[in-house]
C-alpha cells in the first residue's frame, strides 16, 4: 500500500516537473457526463455547464448545449456572468436537447479544482418557459463526479463515467 | 347565392392573411433550398438502404472513437456524437458501411437560421408563432374555398380539369395555376396547420419514458452485436437515433428511435428490454415536417418553393380580378331611375359586361338623353322608361350571374305601365356549352310581356368580340336614330375598309313596294358566306345598312323590298349593271348553313329567304334541307319559284312549304310549322338545325310556336337548342 503511494507520488512528481507539455496535460481530467432530460413539451432546451467557486461566483464555462448564439441571452444567470468577456466558446458547444431526450458531452476539469470547494452548475433555458438558474449544482469532488444527481428543472438527472 | 359565398370567403380569407403570405411565401421559397443544398453533400451511403444495425453497430464499435450517438437525418447521412481517441468532443459524419469519418457537419448557416426563425415566429416568439399558424389555417381555408369555386366554375368536380377558356390574363392564370397547384399548397397549409397545434400542445404527442423492469435485466447469454436479432431485423433506414449505453454497466441500455417505435435493449444480450410504439400524434408531426419542409426529398422540397411562388402570384391575380370587379361595378347614376328614358340593366359575374354597358350609357347620356344603368337584380318599374337595353352574361351551367337571379321574379312581379321597347344582348363564349343561355332566357321573358316590344332581335357577343357588340348597336342604333358609334374609340376595332362591289344584274321591280334581287360581284376574292351582312351606306354618312347575303353562282345575291322612300332599298334600287357600289362584308358566323347538322328547317317571311337561296345553291353535298316561307302573294314568290324548284329537283332542296298571307289559305309561315309540329320536334331532338331568317314579329311568333312544342314534345325550352346552337336566328 505505502508502496504504491510512493509509487503514486514518484509519477505525479514525474508529471508535475518532467517535460512541460505533458505538465499542461496533466492538469486536467475529461469526464463522460450524460444529461437525461425530463419529458417537458416544448422547444429544446439550452444548458451552460459551468464552474463556480466556493462562493457560488462563477469562474469559467466547461460546455454550452445550444449553438445559435441568438438565444444565449436566455440561459440568464450564465449569460450575465459571462459579462463582456465571452469566451469563445464554440470549441465547447454542441446541439440544444429536446425534453425526454438524452445528450452525452465530455467535460474537461482542471484536477487542481477537484475536491477544492468547486461546483459545477448546470443552468437550463427552454424558450418561452422559465429559465433554471441552478437546475443541478454538484460538489466538484470525487463522490460528486461518481453518483447520480437528480435536477430540479428541465434536466431529470445527470451521470458523470471517467473517459 | 352560394357562389358569392365562397367568392366572398375567399377574398375575405385572401385579404386577412396576405402581409403574412407573401412573408410566410418568400421565406418560406428560400428554405425549400435549404434540403436541395443540404442533398448535395456527399455524405450518402450508396448502400444505404440495404444495411442493417447488426452489421453498422459492430463496425463502429471497432472505431477508436468512443460513440454515444448514432442518428440518421432526412438526408440518410449518419452522424455520430461521441469522443475521439483523445477524449475530445466529437460530431461527424460517417460511412455506414465501412466506419469511415465522411466529415463534419456545418450547423445551419446563421442566413438559414434566420430565415427559419423568421418564417415560424416572425421574431415573436409564441405571438408570432400563433399568428404564423392561423396564416396557415387560413391558407388552408383560401384552398378549400377556391376548389369549391373551381369546381362552380367547372360546372362539377368531374370536369375539374377540363379546358378552360382564356379571357384574361389575371383571372386564367389565377385558374389554371391553381388547379395545379392546388394540392401542394393544401398540403402545405394543412401540415403547417398540424405543426402549429402541435406546437401549442393541443395535440397531444406528450414523450413517455420506457418503462425497464431493471430486476429483470440479465447479464448472460453475452452475445456479440452482430448477432443480436432485433440489430439484425432493423435497417439502418428505418432509424432515427440510436443512443449508445452510457456505461459498461448491464443497467445501461441501448436506445433505438426508430421511425415508428422506441426500442430499449439490453447491451450484453440483446434482450429487448422494452418496447414503445409512437402515439399516431407524434408520426403525424414528423409527417408534417416531412411534408412541409420537403426535407426528405430534394423534388417535393422544389414542387414546395414552385407552390409557394404560386401563393405570391395567386396574391397578385386574386387582388387584380377583384380591383377589375369593383371597379367595373355600376358608379352612381346622373339621372333617377324614375326619370329615365332609357334603362340599361345589367348582368355580370366578374365586371366585364359592365364595360359595354357603361359604354351605351355614356354615348347617351352624351346625347342628352337620360339614362339609368343597373343591375338586373334592381329591375323595378321604370315610369318613364321607353328603352330598356339587357346586357347579360350566362353563369355555370347555363345559370344566371349574381346579379341577376332575381331578375325572373321581379319582372313577372313588377310590369311596366307603358309600353317599353327593349333589346337583349348576351355575352359569353362559344367554348362554353350553354352560349349566351341566360340572355336567351331573358329575351323570352321579356317577349312573353305585354308591355314589352321588341326593338331589336337578341343579339350575342362572343368573347368580347368588338365586331358583335358593333352588329348589335348598328341594329339598335338604326330602329332608334341614335348614333351609337361603337367600334371607334372604346372597342378599338380598326375602322373597316370599304370595297368596291360591281353590279351585276338587277331585277327591278314595277310596284312601289315590290321585291327585287340584286346581283354583286366583290372585285377582291374575299371569303364570303350565305348569311354574311352586306353593310352599305347609301348616303356616305354614319347611316349603315345592313342587308342578308346569299352567294348564288358565286355572286353576292342580295333580296330587298323597296320601301317607299327608303334610304337603302331606294339607293339599291337605282343601282343598274356595270355600276359599283361601295360596301362592306360583315362576318356573321352565327348564321352560316352548319357543317354538320344531320338535317337543316329553314323558316323565313318575305326577303329573309336571301340567305336561303345561297345556301341552298352551295348544298352540294345534299344535307337534307326544308324550306318554308311566307310571302304576301304569289307574286312576291314568283322571284324565286324556278330557282327552288331546279334546286329540289337536284336534291338540294328537300321539301319546299309556301305560306300565302293575302291570297288562298291566308296562311302565315308559323302555321305550317304548327302544321308539321312532329316533324320539326324530331328534327330538334335528333341534332338538326333550324334557321329563322326575316321580320321580328314573324320571328317572335315562330319562337313562341316552338317553345310550345320543345316544351310538349321534347320537355326542354326552347332556349335550351338555342344555346346548343339548334336555332339559328337573324331577324330584323
Amino acid at each position: 500500500m505505502t508502496c504504491l503511494r510512493k509509487i503514486g507520488w514518484l509519477v505525479l512528481a514525474l508529471t508535475l516537473f518532467g517535460s512541460s507539455v505533458s505538465v499542461a496535460q496533466s492538469g486536467t481530467t475529461q469526464y463522460k457526463c450524460m444529461i437525461q432530460m425530463t419529458n417537458y413539451m416544448g422547444e429544446k432546451a439550452y444548458i451552460a455547464v459551468s464552474l463556480m467557486d466556493g462562493q457560488g461566483a462563477y469562474e469559467k464555462t466547461l460546455y454550452v448545449l445550444g449553438s445559435d448564439k441568438k438565444w444565449y441571452k436566455d440561459v440568464k444567470a450564465w449569460y450575465r456572468a459571462l459579462g463582456k468577456k465571452t469566451p469563445n466558446i464554440s470549441a465547447i458547444s454542441g446541439a440544444s436537447v429536446a425534453g425526454g431526450d438524452r445528450s452525452v458531452i465530455v467535460l474537461e476539469i482542471d484536477n487542481a479544482k477537484l475536491n477544492k470547494d468547486y461546483k459545477l452548475r448546470f443552468e437550463s433555458a427552454v424558450e418561452d418557459k422559465e429559465d433554471h438558474a441552478k437546475d443541478i449544482e454538484i460538489p466538484l469532488t470525487t463522490a460528486g463526479l461518481s453518483a447520480r444527481s437528480e435536477g430540479t428543472g428541465f434536466i431529470r438527472y445527470v451521470r458523470f463515467s471517467p473517459n | 347565392m352560394t357562389i358569392s359565398v365562397w367568392r366572398y370567403s375567399h377574398l375575405a380569407l385572401a385579404v386577412s392573411s396576405f402581409l403574412l403570405l407573401v412573408l410566410a411565401s418568400v421565406t418560406g421559397i428560400i428554405l425549400a433550398f435549404e434540403p436541395v443544398l443540404q442533398k448535395s453533400q456527399p455524405y450518402r451511403s450508396d448502400k444505404f438502404n440495404e444495411l442493417t444495425l447488426a452489421q453498422t453497430l459492430p463496425v463502429l464499435k471497432k472505431n477508436d472513437a468512443e460513440i454515444s450517438e448514432l442518428s440518421v437525418d432526412a438526408n440518410q447521412f449518419v452522424q455520430i456524437k461521441g469522443s475521439d481517441a483523445n477524449g475530445k468532443n466529437l460530431t461527424a459524419y460517417i460511412d455506414p458501411q465501412t466506419g469511415k469519418m465522411l466529415g463534419v457537419p456545418t450547423p445551419q448557416t446563421e442566413f438559414f437560421q434566420w430565415v427559419t426563425a423568421l418564417h415560424r415566429s416572425l421574431f415573436l416568439h409564441e405571438a408570432g408563432r400563433f399568428f404564423i399558424g392561423l396564416t396557415a389555417f387560413l391558407l388552408l381555408l383560401i384552398t378549400v374555398s377556391g376548389t369549391l369555386l373551381i369546381i362552380q366554375r367547372q360546372r362539377g368536380v368531374k370536369r375539374f380539369f377540363t379546358r378552360i377558356v382564356r379571357e384574361n390574363f389575371a383571372p386564367y392564370y389565377h385558374v389554371v395555376l391553381g388547379r395545379l397547384s392546388l394540392i401542394p399548397i393544401f398540403i402545405m397549409a394543412l401540415s403547417g396547420t398540424y405543426l402549429s397545434l402541435a406546437r401549442f400542445g393541443l395535440v397531444a404527442t406528450e414523450k413517455v419514458s420506457p418503462k425497464i423492469d431493471f430486476d429483470a435485466i440479465r447479464s448472460k447469454p453475452e452475445r456479440t452485436l452482430a448477432d443480436f436479432a432485433v440489430f439484425q431485423n432493423t435497417r439502418l433506414a428505418d432509424v432515427q437515433t440510436i443512443e449508445f449505453p452510457f456505461s459498461e454497466d448491464v443497467e445501461d441500455y441501448y436506445t433505438l428511435k426508430l421511425k415508428d417505435r422506441e426500442l430499449t435493449v439490453n447491451q450484453l444480450t440483446g434482450d429487448i428490454l422494452s418496447e414503445n410504439h409512437y402515439p399516431t400524434a407524434v408520426l403525424l408531426t414528423n409527417l408534417s415536417l416531412d411534408l412541409h419542409t420537403g426535407r426528405t426529398s430534394a423534388i417535393w422540397a422544389l414542387i414546395l418553393a414552385v407552390a409557394s411562388a404560386n401563393i405570391l402570384f395567386f396574391i397578385y391575380s386574386g387582388f387584380a380580378i377583384s380591383w377589375k370587379r369593383l371597379k367595373n361595378r355600376v358608379k352612381k347614376n346622373t339621372y333617377s331611375a324614375d326619370e329615365s328614358r332609357f334603362i340599361i340593366l345589367v348582368g355580370s359575374e366578374n365586371g366585364s359586361t359592365f364595360r359595354y354597358a357603361q359604354f351605351i350609357h355614356q354615348q347617351l347620356l352624351t346625347l342628352g338623353e337620360k339614362s339609368f344603368l343597373t343591375e338586373l337584380n334592381k329591375y323595378a318599374v321604370f315610369p318613364k322608361a321607353e328603352h330598356l337595353i339587357a346586357l347579360t352574361a350566362t353563369y355555370g351551367l347555363g345559370d344566371a350571374p349574381t346579379n341577376a337571379t332575381r331578375f325572373v321574379d321581379l319582372v313577372e312581379k313588377y310590369p311596366q305601365p307603358q309600353p317599353v321597347r327593349f333589346s337583349v344582348l348576351g355575352f359569353g363564349s362559344h367554348a362554353y356549352p350553354d352560349f349566351c343561355k341566360f340572355a336567351f332566357e331573358v329575351n323570352q321573358l321579356l317577349a312573353r310581356q305585354s308591355w314589352a316590344v321588341p326593338l331589336v332581335d337578341i343579339h350575342t357577343v362572343n368573347d368580347k368580340s368588338p365586331t358583335d357588340f358593333g352588329l348589335w348597336a348598328e341594329a339598335w342604333s338604326q330602329q332608334t336614330d341614335l348614333p351609337m358609334p361603337v367600334s371607334l374609340e372604346l372597342l378599338k376595332a380598326p375602322t373597316p375598309d370599304l370595297e368596291t362591289l360591281v353590279v351585276t344584274s338587277t331585277t327591278k321591280t314595277a310596284q312601289p313596294d315590290g321585291t327585287f334581287l340584286i346581283r354583286l360581284q366583290n372585285s377582291h376574292n374575299q371569303r364570303v358566306t350565305s348569311g354574311d351582312l352586306l353593310a352599305i351606306y347609301p348616303a356616305n354618312d354614319h347611316r349603315e345598312r345592313l342587308y342578308s347575303i346569299g352567294v348564288v353562282n358565286n355572286e353576292l345575291q342580295l333580296s330587298i323590298r323597296l320601301h317607299p322612300n327608303g334610304l337603302g332599298s331606294g339607293f339599291l334600287h337605282r343601282q343598274s349593271p356595270g355600276e359599283t357600289i361601295q360596301a362592306r362584308i360583315v362576318n356573321n358566323d352565327h348564321f352560316h348553313f352548319p357543317k354538320t347538322a344531320p338535317t337543316v328547317v329553314m323558316i323565313a317571311n318575305g326577303t329573309g329567304i336571301a340567305p336561303f337561296l345561297g345556301m341552298i345553291d352551295r348544298n352540294t353535298q345534299k344535307t337534307p334541307c326544308h324550306l318554308y316561307s311566307g310571302f304576301r302573294e304569289s307574286v312576291s314568290f314568283d322571284l324565286y319559284r324556278a330557282f327552288l324548284e331546279e334546286n329540289r329537283s337536284a336534291q338540294q332542296l328537300t321539301n319546299l312549304h309556301v305560306a300565302y298571307s293575302r291570297e288562298g289559305e291566308k296562311q302565315y309561315v308559323s302555321q305550317l310549322i304548327a302544321r308539321d309540329a312532329d316533324f320539326i320536334a324530331k328534327v330538334l331532338a335528333t341534332k338538326g338545325v333550324i334557321m329563322i331568317c326575316g321580320s321580328l314579329s314573324m320571328q317572335k311568333d315562330v319562337i313562341a310556336l316552338l317553345e310550345t312544342i320543345c316544351q310538349t314534345k321534347l320537355g326542354k325550352s326552347v332556349s335550351f337548342y338555342q344555346s346548343h346552337g339548334q336555332i339559328l336566328m337573324d331577324c330584323y
